[in-house]
């Protein structure tokens, strides 16, 4: 299987904190990649770096066989969708308007508007202003931006945060949806180890900016059969987290 | 670049910012115009204004590009976006889209206020035609050190998402360049200022002015073009433009 994310040594420093230490991230396409990690781990500095938004200290970024940097940054980063932190909106403009915004930018069809105001079913609400949606209403608008030029990967970093029991169903079906109707590459972080449980297929954990393992979801359980999941991540990480 | 100035211009939907700053031009004229001009005025009217309104100037154009560059900007910071747009398409080129779009609304304010004044010249009938090469001119130096104080601005509202740090750097720039006007005797001082520049560049000066006699037997002269100081704004807008811009693209989002 073809990896189209691959990281070597990542490493960013904030004066005389190390955020994330040598990390070597691997990503096969077609997957659901959670990337998992207590608070404070080093999870969206690294998705930062993979979008260019954070400059790394040390370290190499391979995103589908082209090494990222300032020539090869414009022409990756068009293959790339992403929801960071929080989703990203004007407001004052209607969820349509906002996609109209991102959409003149990218140079995609008017139509993938209206398909992905379907796939987040935000139709209805297209014309109201986005000051007035609730949160788990801007969640979905933020996944429709990530997805207006149906990117070849996806890049989600704790989507659910926020979101109300019903939507974080619904936010999960979404994403478990995509790689089988778009073909897309799917990296999700999260706290949340049941979160990921149910939606990915190889994991990375990371904790104080390290890689404590990665690879497929089912070869975790394999580690220690005689612990649960939580345990097997505990140990992991060495740290409490919210299960 | 297009494409983001057009987008640039959905963005503004509802935001009024171009009403904003007719409203502020508005207000600037409403300041200038409504006094009664004596004879003796009315004689020197259009080398009076040229004597007066840099300093107008040096209050309004400021405020106005504080004003202009942070509801352009704060849409930005309000909805997180520059996250979102820093991954759709290049730093730089938002950065200057942004730059071009406050731009031309300084811009056309500027000409506006300065096509008033001479419309009102004509209204109030000031004697004799306009000196149609000092208007030029002045309009030129008044647009410049504009250009500058807006990158300035621009600079600051796209790099800080706390839109009080803008202002109230804004605002002490555009006391310290008035109050740097009334200070003749330090030039160095409204020089070292990019608000100062309204005043630097002032070319027209007030002869035989006396509080009995008053503009009886006063008169404006042209004092001579100080190119040396155009050249150092000009070079400053330069300057700031490519630093902020590196700036910008160098900022972590």
């Amino acid at each position: 299987m073809q990896e189209i994310v691959k990281t070597n040594g990542l490493t960013k420093r904030y004066k005389n904190t190390l955020s994330v230490s040598n990390l070597n991230m691997s990503v096969n396409e077609g997957r659901i990649y959670g990337f998992l990690g207590p608070n404070g781990a080093g999870k969206t500095t690294t998705l930062k770096m993979l979008l260019s938004l954070v400059r790394p200290t040390a370290g190499e970024i391979d995103i589908m066989g082209k090494r990222l940097n300032s020539k090869t940054r414009t022409e990756l980063l068009r293959d790339i969708g992403s929801l960071v932190e929080s989703p990203s909106y004007y407001g004052h403009l209607t969820g349509e308007e906002n996609l109209r915004i991102l959409q003149t930018l990218l140079d995609v069809p008017k139509q993938n508007i209206d398909k992905v105001l379907e796939i987040v079913r935000l139709d209805r609400q297209r014309s109201k202003k986005v000051s007035a949606y609730s949160l788990g209403m801007k969640q979905r608008l933020g996944l429709a931006e990530a997805l207006l030029s149906f990117p070849k990967l996806l890049i989600l970093d704790e989507p659910t945060n926020g979101l109300d029991p019903s939507g974080i169903q619904e936010m999960r079906e979404l994403i478990k949806f995509l790689p089988k109707q778009y073909g897309m590459t799917v990296i999700v972080s999260s706290h949340l180890l049941s979160e990921i449980d149910q939606m990915a297929e190889d994991v990375g954990i990371i904790a104080n900016g390290k890689m404590m393992y990665q690879g497929a979801l089912d070869r975790l359980h394999e580690i220690d059969t005689n612990k649960s999941l939580e345990e097997i991540f505990l140990d992991l990480t060495g740290k409490e987290m919210s299960l | 670049m297009i494409k983001l100035l057009k987008c640039e211009y959905m963005k503004t939907r509802r935001r009024h910012v171009f009403v904003t700053a007719l409203i502020i031009t508005a207000v600037m004229l409403v300041w200038i115009f409504p006094r009664n001009h004596s004879a003796d005025l009315l004689r020197l009217g259009w080398m009076a204004n040229l004597y007066e309104l840099p300093l107008i100037n040096a209050i309004f154009m400021p405020l106005l590009s504080i004003i202009v560059s942070s509801r352009l900007c704060d849409i930005e910071h309000k909805g997180i976006m520059l996250k979102q747009l820093a991954v759709t398409t290049e730093r730089g080129k938002i950065y200057d889209a942004k730059l071009i779009y406050g731009l031309a609304i300084m811009l056309f304010c500027t000409v506006l206020s300065w096509a008033a004044t001479i419309a009102f010249g004509y209204y109030k009938g000031f004697s004799g035609d306009v000196p149609i090469k000092l208007y030029l001119l002045y309009l030129l130096f008044t647009a410049v050190p504009t250009l500058a104080v807006y990158i300035f601005q621009h600079t600051l509202s796209l790099c800080f998402k706390n839109q009080t740090v803008t202002f109230f750097a804004g605002v002490i720039g555009t006391f310290s360049g008035v109050f740097s006007l009334f200070l003749p005797q330090f030039p160095w001082l409204r020089k070292s200022l990019i608000w100062g520049y309204y005043g630097a560049l002032q070319f027209v000066g007030l002869f035989d002015w006396t509080t009995e006699d008053r503009y009886k037997l006063a008169h404006f002269d042209v004092m001579g073009t100080d190119w040396t100081s155009f050249a150092i704004i000009a070079a400053a807008c330069v300057i700031m433009y490519i630093l902020g811009r590196m700036w910008f693209k160098r900022k972590e989002l």
